[in-house]
């Protein structure tokens, strides 16, 4: 573990912690890394270690953090938020993904609660034990990925960029027809999905709505699983929509409030991205660590050379301030309404990049091992590659994230 | 023109909105088991409206010494309109037109609590002739 600078944590804080530890330790850490080594992700998303570990996830309530205990969530602060998703990021980054973003159609809900989302759909999620409901973020499609996720910048309101997937209102049911990217993480094995379509072309892709749909509805079926160099244990796929019709209630907004939402929405799971990579450079950080301190070469071990010895602490120094800005970006924006989305998008950018960095110097100092399947850096270098690009590229969300500037 | 002509005109109608919430021995009881402080700093025209757990004196018109545990940031006319259900809560969250500082969890304990607010605030709006 680390130590902790921040002396007011409480002892449910402190609680939260060492349990959260204790649930990446055991069951996310070995589960990742036996399902990485599936090599068919359609049979990834058959083995029973997945569905075991999701089963436990939800059983401790890990898929309820975003949402609040008046509603059935676990109902954690902002900075027992940040504690969890450090460690479940530990334990094995891409389960930890896959588990926070099954919350998300709940969470789109828990923005618009009306008693029938709450009912069909809020309700159930949380009180789900055995991982039968399962959401997933659809709004990449094969021609946008990134500009779906820069509010409030010019080119959101571009009439001439727009997105593919369309709902139309029809009496009293949408009627929602189109395709999401193969990056819809949870995508093939998802239950719900927090859609995000287009409606009024006219204003670009500020014209759009975001929807709640369950994916049973007839007209939806879904693409094969992602085969990816890392995050294998995190299920992608694609999802089309072929006249699927929903009730008009689940439609959460419309145009008027759309480019808010993706705010809020993009805030909300950048500050999340932040807190897992930080937790993934961590865990990196630590194998290095003990290595340096086991590994003899040159008749002395390798912490004693003093080019690992410096290489060490910039992997410390990093990770702390990963922590740093990870937690007050997280604290900030789940407190306030609007948040501050370019810190979320500062604490993502800067943390992924010190997990691609971290792991990579994990695995030099790991030496010829750090490329064997035997040890599990290579898994958390291949894992943090993927952070550079997933919930919006870094090179893009730092030009929305200039915009607030 | 503003609906509300003064804070004083404002304080009157939004005060006595909660105040007449809180002779509602059930409601107030829910709110003070929720424990929490809530704090609406309007402007145009500016005013604080403080709600306290506090079994004495719940609604506070003014400056209050005490941290909010939720604090929401809007205009009178927002305000008027919120009431009348004329803006939607998510919508006026999304475009900044009601800002909000509190955990989550928090805000969304109370909101089920506006009902009762939604129902009554017609009728004050009438008797202080605003519609």
């Amino acid at each position: 573990m680390y130590e902790e600078l921040n002396m007011e944590l409480t002892d449910e804080h402190n609680m939260i912690k060492e349990e959260a530890h204790k649930f990446a330790k055991e069951v996310l850490r070995p589960a990742g890394l036996e399902l990485d080594k599936i090599y068919d992700p359609k049979e990834m998303i058959k083995s029973p270690v997945l569905w075991e570990t999701l089963k436990k996830a939800y059983e401790l309530k890990y898929h309820t953090v975003l949402l609040p205990d008046s509603l059935g969530g676990a109902g954690v602060d902002p900075l027992g938020a940040h504690i969890i998703f450090e460690e479940l990021g530990w334990g094995s980054v891409d389960l930890a993904i896959s588990i926070s973003v099954s919350s998300l159609p709940a969470f789109g809900i828990l923005m618009v609660p009306t008693d029938r989302l709450l009912e069909e759909v809020l309700f159930p999620f949380c009180n789900d034990k055995d991982a039968s409901i399962i959401g997933c973020w659809a709004i990449t499609e094969p021609d946008h990925g990134s500009d779906t996720l820069c509010p409030y910048t010019p080119q959101f309101h571009n009439s001439e960029i727009k997105g593919q997937c369309k709902a139309t209102l029809d009496g009293d049911e949408w009627v929602i027809n189109g395709q999401k990217s193969a990056w819809v993480s949870n995508g093939t094995i998802a239950t719900h999905a927090l859609l995000f379509v287009n409606i009024d072309p006219a204003q670009g892709m500020a014209g759009g709505g975001i929807c709640i749909v369950p994916l049973s509805s007839a007209g939806v079926s879904k693409g094969a699983p992602l085969n990816k160099m890392g995050q294998r244990a995190l299920n992608q796929g694609e999802i089309f929509f072929d006249n699927v019709r929903i009730p008009e209630e689940y439609m959460l907004v419309g145009p008027d409030a759309y480019e808010g939402m993706v705010d809020i929405v993009l805030a909300t799971a950048n500050a999340a991205m932040g807190a897992f990579f930080t937790g993934l450079a961590r865990a990196a950080y630590e194998e290095a660590l003990e290595y340096s301190k086991q590994r003899v070469q040159g008749g002395k071990i390798l912490f004693e050379h003093e080019l690992i010895k410096h290489k060490l602490f910039e992997m410390f120094m990093n990770i702390e301030a990963a922590r740093a800005i990870s937690r007050s970006a997280m604290v900030y924006n789940y407190t306030n309404i609007p948040p501050k989305v370019e810190y979320s998008i500062a604490s993502k950018v800067f943390c992924t990049n010190v997990a691609y960095k971290v792991t990579s110097n994990a695995l030099q100092i790991f030496g010829g091992y750090g490329l064997a399947k035997e040890y599990p850096i290579e898994k958390f270098f291949r894992d943090a590659r993927a952070g550079l690009i997933e919930d919006g590229s870094n090179d893009s969300l730092m030009l929305t994230g200039a915009h607030h500037l | 023109m503003a609906v509300f002509g003064s804070t004083d005109d404002m304080y009157e109608v939004l005060g006595n909105l909660w105040k007449e919430l809180f002779k509602d021995k059930e409601w107030a009881s829910k709110f003070r088991e929720s424990n929490l402080t809530i704090k609406f700093t309007i402007d145009s025209p500016s005013g604080e409206i403080w709600l306290l757990p506090d079994k004495e004196e719940s609604v506070v018109c003014g400056k209050v010494d005490r941290k909010p545990d939720i604090e929401m940031f809007l205009k009178g006319d927002d305000c008027h309109k919120f009431w009348m259900k004329e803006l939607n809560l998510p919508l006026a969250l999304a475009t900044g037109k009601i800002k909000a500082k509190g955990p989550v969890n928090k805000i969304l304990k109370f909101l089920p609590m506006l009902k009762s607010a939604y129902e009554m605030y017609p009728k004050i709006a009438r008797e202080h002739k605003i519609i």
